[in-house]
């Protein structure tokens, strides 16, 4: 395994240094994507429509609040210091109530809806980086407090399931020509994304989690880096909550809850550390992916409900082993290089 | 890069500071003018760490005031802030992000949130050029940082600071893991830098190198500036002298005479225990124990009934000694070994071992490595006991009971009700407690780390008493101290150590403290490897 992982250390003198740098910092995701990779073929093999456009958009429809809740709570575990954000499930769950229940009988139907989501997101997420960075509250316990307070106030505004959903928003198990409609969405959130990692913010967010007090005394704004830092959470948390109340095409407020467990599962499997420090957004996506994978998958054979349960704690557990081997052999294959 | 023409650079006056109870800065002074290197000495606790930190934004002060050309202000912001004066630190710990490259680690926190400080392009030049100042010239600044020697995430911390605009380098004790030429080479740009303009404050636990580099040297004592010296007519004596607070006999107090320790009670104390182990049999002995790859090996005895203290500046190697002494720490090689009656010698392979051959360590940090906060007196007392006084595991608690009244008594320690929760207690009664715990074990060897460090005047010496009450019973007490004068009181001979080896073994008796800031500060004292010979 060690000769394994300095092979591949080689052929990457031969890069430019950029790219270099952007293969040693995605390696984390040879775990997630190998992954993604045997899932995808498994699937496959199992259920052959599987690979039909309708069924692939109606996939990608279902897995994208668990793909998008995981990148969500990714950035405040990236930032370390116990960083977490388990309000992300409940906070999603609250945007389909707020669409179906508010919005929407206030007369706003047209997709003026996305703005509003999105910073009510913005703003719910910098609550709790406040709370985090400058209250000084810890994370697991600022963010539980805020996962009860939208899930409270979720049932409370519409306790029965229902509301109405703007048509635009339900089709988004559709496509736009061969291209899914969620396809867009996520294609926007890279974007952004990729813009932002073009500056400084990687840096900034990384050397953070990585070191704190190297961070602070090296001159990066600590407190400010986490409040935006639990801010772009809290949108992606509340993007995924637009997508779900197209899905389930109604406002909900107990749908949300679970996801902040998938989310925290799927970003063990996405090979990202949850002391902070290394990883990427990325990783989150595609832990979400493959976790949506593996239910995909029991489901097409027939396993009962309570077993896919089972089998996500085995992966989830096999994933983070894994994880820990990986990074124990390339620690050590880097130290033998050393002499 | 612009110079402030400025007849000083920085002036800070009558600047103080306190943590709680302890003060850790009283009243410190000091100017460092331009294209000046300053140094600023002083022992361990004189408060340079903490006018550093006042000095590069992390801490801010409680009073005085400070002068950065010419403006006047209370504290400075940030570490954001400082920087952004002019001010560049490079921390007594080598601060990095471990999983980021070289080049991010360089210009960290000089980007904005969002926004790069430089381009990209200009940052690698930048960043060679920093690196190969500092005689880099072969590091890839794309590698991650956890990838590098210890010594290059040293000197990567060092080109963080300077790649900065700075007109004052602030350097706390930065040059631990560098070699002699990595040295050389930084004070080469140092030096260039001070024909610049620029000014340098550094703090080193090499006098050879203060001397050698520095234009004034700035010496602190408890937090209070004592003295500022020119280099021209500083000897090294003089510093130390300035550092022990004893000035005015520094030059002339020789390693045969110590005037001023008065011979009272304690000394006669010391002496009666000083027989003791000359007549006592060695009972523990370092062979040829090596410390770090690059130190000495140590090879020294203890006997029955002798103290022998360990002295130190901060990291220099006592911690890991001790460690290895009571098998927390296994020594890069050579061994520690506890001799049987019959001369035979065991060695300490590990903290049980250690236990079983009676040698017990008692730790530095009360609150996380000793007490269990929320049991009783009697409770953290009796931790250690159970192990012997119990029948098929039914505890023996009456015999516990006998024990713990016979120590209270005999030893004048404890007033405290058993039954009190470990925690309402002093931080004095909660030592006594502690150390309690270690002698009802009754121990051949007692090594303890800083044992009075926090303790009130009146309780250091019912502990004295108890320690040299020990020695007088025939216990060999190791004894690691932060301050000389409780180790040249209280032990018979001391074992200075300087980066990870002993440099000199002081008899207690006929030495001064200047002596052992001597020796602290690297000096090979004139007695001392003989008598280490002698010693081991």
């Amino acid at each position: 395994m060690a000769s394994v992982l300095s092979g591949r250390a080689r052929p990457q003198a031969a890069l430019t240094p950029a790219v270099r740098q952007v293969v040693q910092r995605n390696s984390y995701i040879a775990v997630p994507l190998t992954l993604l990779v045997v899932l995808f073929i498994a699937n496959a093999i199992v259920q052959p429509q599987f690979l039909s456009q309708q069924s692939w958009a109606a996939s990608m429809a279902v897995l994208c609040p668990t793909v998008l809740t995981a990148m969500a709570v990714t950035l405040p575990i990236l930032s370390g210091n116990g960083g977490i954000d388990l309000s992300v499930g409940p906070l999603a769950g609250f945007i389909t109530v707020l669409i179906a229940a508010v919005l929407v009988p206030a007369g706003i139907t047209s997709q003026v809806i996305i703005p509003i989501v999105i910073a009510f997101g913005l703003l719910s997420g910098a609550i709790n980086g406040v709370l985090v960075a400058y209250v000084r509250l810890p994370a697991i316990i600022a963010t539980l407090g805020m996962y009860l307070f939208y899930q409270g106030l979720g049932t409370e505004v519409l306790p029965e399931a229902g509301g109405s959903v703007p048509v635009w928003l339900t089709k988004l198990d559709g496509s736009y020509g061969p291209i899914p409609a969620v396809w867009v969405v996520f294609a926007v959130i890279a974007v952004v994304w990729l813009l932002l990692t073009r500056g400084s913010y990687p840096r900034n967010l990384l050397s953070v989690g990585g070191d704190e007090r190297a961070a602070y005394t090296a001159g990066v704004h600590v407190n400010r880096l986490r409040v935006v830092t639990y801010a772009f959470g809290g949108a992606l948390a509340a993007i995924a909550g637009l997508m779900l109340t197209g899905l389930i095409q109604g406002g909900d407020g107990t749908v949300g809850p679970p996801y902040t467990i998938s989310a925290l599962t799927a970003v063990a499997l996405g090979g990202i550390s949850l002391a902070g420090g290394r990883g990427g957004l990325l990783g989150g996506a595609l832990g979400g992916a493959v976790l949506f994978l593996i239910q995909e998958l029991l489901t097409d054979a027939k396993v009962s409900v309570y077993s896919v349960s089972v089998v996500n704690g085995i992966v989830l557990i096999a994933a983070l082993a894994l994880n820990g081997t990986v990074e124990y052999l390339r620690r050590k294959s880097a130290a033998a290089k050393r002499g | 890069m612009t110079t402030v023409d400025v007849a000083s650079r920085l002036d800070i006056t009558d600047l103080s500071r306190s943590f709680g109870e302890t003060k850790a800065l009283r009243s410190a002074t000091l100017r460092v003018a331009p294209g000046e290197i300053h140094s600023l000495a002083g022992e361990n606790g004189s408060g340079k760490s903490t006018l550093i930190k006042i000095l590069s934004g992390v801490l801010r002060p409680d009073s005085g005031t400070l002068t950065w050309e010419g403006d006047v202000m209370r504290h400075l912001a940030s570490p954001a802030s400082a920087q952004a004066m002019g001010i560049s630190t490079v921390f007594q710990e080598t601060l990095f992000a471990p999983e980021m490259t070289v080049r991010d680690n360089i210009f960290l926190g000089t980007d904005g949130l969002f926004r790069y400080g430089r381009r990209k392009g200009a940052e690698l030049e930048v960043a060679r050029q920093a690196l190969s100042d500092l005689g880099l010239d072969g590091l890839d600044p794309d590698r991650p940082m956890w990838m590098l020697s210890l010594a290059e995430r040293q000197l990567v911390t060092i080109a963080r600071a300077i790649v900065r605009p700075w007109r004052l380098l602030i350097l706390d004790e930065s040059t631990s893991a560098l070699d002699a030429s990595q040295r050389d080479r930084l004070f080469d740009y140092l030096r260039l830098a001070r024909s610049e303009g620029k000014s340098v404050l550094f703090t080193s636990h090499r006098m050879d190198e203060v001397l050698g580099l520095a234009d004034r040297i700035t010496v602190l004592r408890q937090g209070t500036t004592v003295a500022t010296l020119a280099v021209g007519e500083a000897s090294r004596r003089s510093v130390l002298g300035h550092m022990s607070g004893r000035a005015d006999t520094a030059d002339i107090v020789s390693a045969t005479s110590a005037p001023y320790l008065e011979a009272g009670g304690l000394e006669a104390a010391r002496q009666a225990a000083g027989q003791a182990a000359a007549a006592g049999t060695p009972v523990l002995r370092a062979e040829e124990l090596t410390l770090r790859p690059s130190s000495r090996p140590i090879s020294l005895e203890v006997r029955a009934g002798e103290i022998l203290g360990l002295a130190g500046l901060e990291g220099q190697g006592q911690v890991e000694f001790v460690e290895c002494l009571s098998g927390l720490r296994k020594p890069v090689s050579g061994q520690s070994a506890a001799l049987g009656a019959n001369g035979a010698a065991h060695s300490v392979r590990s903290y049980g071992t250690a236990n079983r051959l009676g040698i017990r360590y008692v730790p530095r940090d009360r609150r996380h490595e000793g007490l269990f906060a929320p049991l009783s007196v009697f409770d953290n007392f009796a931790i250690t006991l159970w192990s012997e006084f119990n029948w098929l595991g039914v505890l023996r608690r009456q015999q516990v009971r006998k024990r713990f009244a016979d120590f209270s008594e005999s030893s004048r320690l404890v007033s405290a009700s058993p039954a009190r929760a470990i925690s309402t207690l002093s931080g004095g009664n909660q030592q006594k407690i502690l150390l309690g715990r270690w002698v009802a074990m009754r121990p051949r060897v007692l090594v303890v780390n800083d044992p009075l460090r926090g303790v009130d005047a009146n309780t250091k010496e019912e502990l004295y008493g108890l320690f040299r009450r020990l020695a007088a019973d025939g216990v060999a007490i190791i004894y690691l101290s932060t301050e000389i004068t409780e180790l040249l009181t209280l032990t018979d001979q001391i074992a200075v150590f300087h980066e990870g080896s002993v440099v000199a073994m002081l008899p207690s008796e006929t030495s001064s403290d200047t002596d052992v800031v001597a020796a602290m500060f690297g000096d090979e004292h004139p007695g001392g490897p003989q008598q280490a010979g002698a010693g081991g």
